[in-house]
């Protein structure tokens, strides 16, 4: 790599750091609202539309839910201004322990290690087994 | 060699996407930003360039070596060469996405591309940082060696990138009719990157929309159904380092727990396993059709 292309690489980052800084400054990511039951619930049926979901559980801050379905649990995740779903055993996420309000789960995908989700109590008694 | 579109266009792209934030800003387009999004998409065209450079060399000497066993020799400075050369090299882009998007092994180099839950001039800039790595450079040698100039070929190369680059938007809804039907578009891109069933695995062109609709991958932008942008599995992290090396991670451990099918995991469609417990875009798509034709089933009974 010659001196040219080190100053072209360092101009291109000041560039991007600027562009960073007015998105940040713009404020115009999609707005979003605490999630609700109903809204974790049709985010859910987009990402597992054959699933039939038993319960739900919206986080207390409305970044996420957790959802029953037979043997799997669904997990909806805020990143950024958008969601992402996974699905793990049902048992692992009883498991859970919950700890300062939250639970974390551990998710075998290096796409998204883990989901974090506010809950006042963890595991629901009735549907913990 | 000294002409590159893509460093030519750099102050354009940088300009365009002030543009668009600020012009998003005051209302006047329809663009969103995210800022964390955004920074993993600049960042990563950035490590594109530097990841460039470093395989660059390998795959030009080899475009070299293969011209020198050409089989005709082509001038550059005949119109009808370039004009050929264009035709040529978009239909090897198209080629090439496409195996982009069905092999496993070539997708989780360009998975990256479609990561951002976003679309706007920034996803554009989303580029691969294991694209040498990959190997699908090998796709442009037949251009050599039939005797196109490997700078021609990368000339043509650079201009189909930049070309691209100003798909990447929301502000432009539909262009002319003629236009659509010809022209890779905003609309037509747009699909290309949503995820919802209906538009997996579509409109794979590069300049021309014209592969796609010969080679049976098109489908328009329908008003009814609004692009949702992503990944099938959308990403739960902006770490830039698990977004360029994710899905080649996953088929690392893929390999390591079940190596017996190792040729599945590496060039079977992204999705695929041996026991059916995941799902490709063929297998998305066909249950969503089957959704649809029982849903209208259903209101007609």
């Amino acid at each position: 790599m010659n001196a040219a292309f080190l100053i072209q690489v360092a101009v291109s980052a000041l560039a991007v750091a600027a562009m960073v800084a007015l998105a940040a400054w713009a404020k115009i990511a999609r707005p979003q609202a605490p999630l609700d039951e109903a809204r974790a619930r049709a985010l859910f049926a987009e990402d597992f539309p054959e699933r039939t979901i038993e319960a739900v559980w919206v986080a207390t801050d409305g970044t996420g839910a957790l959802a029953r379905s037979g043997a799997e649990a669904l997990v909806l995740s805020r990143l950024g201004d958008g969601y992402t779903t996974r699905q793990i055993p049902w048992a692992e996420a009883a498991a859970a322990a919950l700890r300062d309000g939250r639970i974390t789960l551990k998710i075998a995908d290096v796409a998204a290690p883990r989901a974090v989700i506010a809950l006042d109590a963890w595991p629901p008694k009735d549907l913990a087994a | 060699m000294s002409f590159d579109p893509v460093t030519l266009a750099t102050p354009f792209f940088i300009l365009t996407v002030i543009l668009e934030i600020v012009l998003a800003r005051l209302n006047k387009v329809e663009a969103r930003y995210e800022t964390k999004d955004t920074a993993v998409s600049l960042f990563m065209g950035l490590g594109s360039t530097v990841a460039g450079v470093l395989t660059a060399g390998a795959s030009f000497a080899a475009a070299v070596w293969v011209y020198h066993h050409r089989i005709f020799t082509i001038p550059m400075t005949a119109v009808w060469a370039w004009i050929a050369v264009f035709l040529l090299e978009d239909m090897t882009y198209y080629w090439f996405h496409r195996l982009s998007h069905e092999r496993r092994f070539w997708w989780a180099s360009h998975v990256n591309h479609h990561s951002s839950q976003h679309y706007n001039l920034s996803t554009a800039l989303r580029q691969t940082w294991t694209g040498g790595v990959a190997g699908t450079w090998l796709l442009w040698l037949p251009l050599s060696f039939l005797g196109f100039p490997p700078a021609m070929v990368a000339i043509e190369k650079g201009i189909s990138l930049v070309y691209q680059y100003w798909i990447h938007t929301e502000t432009i809804r539909r262009l002319p009719a003629p236009i659509e039907a010809v022209f890779n578009t905003p609309s037509h891109h747009r699909v290309h990157h949503a995820r919802n069933p209906r538009y997996l695995d579509r409109n794979y062109a590069g300049i021309l929309i014209i592969w796609d609709r010969m080679f049976g991958s098109f489908q328009p932008e329908l008003d009814e159904e609004p692009c949702r942008y992503g990944l099938v599995k959308n990403l739960g992290t902006f770490n830039i380092v698990r977004v360029a090396f994710h899905e080649w991670i996953a088929i690392a451990q893929d390999l390591v727990r079940r190596p017996r099918h190792a040729l599945g995991w590496l060039f079977g469609p992204p999705g695929w396993s041996p026991d059916g417990s995941r799902e490709t875009s063929t297998e998305i798509k066909a249950a969503w059709a089957a959704r649809q034709v029982a849903g209208e089933a259903k209101k007609a009974a």
